[in-house]
């Protein structure tokens, strides 16, 4: 399983360290956390948007860092403040302007009605679920490590693996579509 | 630890699925599986469905231009972005009210320009409109078409012109079904095209042509509404849509046939 870069960079004497070793963790960290808000958020835009929000935060509280595991720290807030977008989302819809399915130049070489039907299965997970999902699936975090990030009990993470899973197959079966060969 | 005995529950699945197993443990899970088929189909979706999200979003583990600057703590108006982006939204909600004002005034205007949501989102609905053109207008019996097949030349070019395409009436006659013509008619909210087919017993199958905003490709897929079915498929710059009141075989071939000589 990927841990990260230095799962046991620690801090010597319990200080945070300088302020140039932080930041040059954080910013190596960076491309698994745009992945990973990515994969949590309902366009690239928002993507981004929830990328920075988790960057400046993780700069903001450096001094609550306890020195393990920066990266498992970092996809902690980026939950966290995911979980609150989402439940701001879902209370003030209206508020997300740029919700939008953005298909960007990099996604352009795919199948575009496989991507759509995957990101409408994925959006109608709720965020407890979907960042589950991401986080195994995705990031490769073992259930204790999942466990231990969100502290949820282990049974928490499974109960909503299997939920993840199961409400994505049935979502992605309920369209009646079966990818055939094409003909070439 | 690994008794041969062991039941294996549905951690020993998601664990099979995510390859925590060790090499006893997976054998085991492996050969539960093959007396289990209706657990072995739910882990077989489960597997796909992880290749298709690591698909999706592996892409974005990648550094970004201004992935310096989001991490340099020096910049005291990144730090702000958050409030920024607040006022932005509120900046944004009275651009919204004020155009609802203007709205009021120009209405009509306003309201005759087209959407501007432009992504393949909008395509998902091309199957359903295939559907929709193929119910109004197979049903039609003095005017399923705007120009019939006799003029067939004219037809191909004055959609094509339309739909910025080089177009080409496919020949269906070795399956069996002949053109009618066709006609113009909106497709996501633009100009598209539809050709109509039928068979000596007067069945008729709709071909739909949109324009698709992404270049892309995409596989087959078929759709079916009661006794009605639609492959469906983008190729570059065009969404094809073929509905037929036939069967699934039959109309797979058809789209097949379509698919191919559609080729440029």
């Amino acid at each position: 399983m990927p841990h990260g870069p230095d799962p046991n960079a620690r801090a010597k004497g319990g200080n945070p360290p300088s302020a140039d070793t932080f930041e040059n963790q954080i910013l190596s960290l960076v491309p698994s956390l745009r992945r990973y808000s990515r994969s949590l958020a309902k366009s690239d835009s928002d993507g981004e948007d929830l990328l920075q929000d988790c960057v400046e935060k993780v700069l903001v509280r450096r001094g609550q860092w306890r020195g393990v595991n920066l990266r498992a720290w970092a996809f902690t807030i980026m939950t966290n403040l995911y979980r609150d977008r989402h439940r701001r989302i879902v209370q003030h819809p209206s508020v997300e302007l740029d919700d939008t399915l953005g298909l960007t130049a990099e996604d352009v070489s795919g199948d575009p009605l496989e991507k759509t039907r995957l990101h409408n299965a994925l959006n109608a997970l709720s965020a407890d679920h979907r960042s589950v999902l991401m986080l195994v699936v995705i990031e490769g975090y073992g259930y204790q490590d999942v466990a231990d990030m969100l502290v949820i009990p282990i049974g928490t993470v499974m109960s909503r693996l299997s939920r993840a899973r199961r409400q994505m197959a049935a979502h992605l079966a309920e369209n009646n579509i079966v990818t055939l060969r094409r003909p070439k | 630890m690994t008794d041969d005995h062991k039941p294996v529950t549905e951690i020993d699945l998601h664990a099979y699925v995510d390859g925590f197993l060790d090499e006893q443990r997976r054998r085991e899970v492996e050969l539960w599986l093959k007396d289990h088929p209706e657990e072995d189909a739910e882990i077989r979706q489960w597997h796909a469905q992880a290749t298709e999200l690591k698909a999706a979003f592996s892409s974005y583990a990648r550094p970004g231009e201004n992935d310096g600057k989001l991490v340099s703590k020096a910049d005291p108006a990144r730090m702000s972005s958050t409030l920024w982006r607040q006022t932005a939204l509120i900046a944004a909600s009275l651009i919204l009210f004020l155009s609802g004002t203007a709205a009021g005034i120009y209405g009509e205007r306003l309201l005759s320009q087209p959407a501007p949501a432009e992504n393949s989102a909008t395509f998902e609905s091309l199957p359903g409109q295939s559907k929709t053109a193929f119910l109004v207008y197979a049903s039609e019996k003095r005017h399923p078409v705007e120009v019939g097949a006799d003029q067939e030349e004219h037809l191909v070019t004055w959609l094509g012109k339309r739909l910025d395409y080089k177009l080409v009436a496919p020949d269906l006659k070795g399956l069996g079904f002949s053109l009618v013509g066709g006609r113009l008619l909106p497709v996501n909210g633009k100009a598209g095209a539809m050709l109509m087919y039928q068979d000596t017993a007067g069945q008729r199958l709709t071909v739909l042509l949109g324009k698709n905003p992404q270049n892309g490709e995409t596989s087959f897929r078929f759709e079916s509404t009661g006794s009605l079915e639609t492959f469906y498929w983008i190729d570059g710059a065009i969404g094809y849509a073929v509905t037929g009141e036939v069967s699934r075989a039959k109309l797979q071939q058809i789209a097949e046939e379509c698919y191919r000589q559609f080729e440029t």
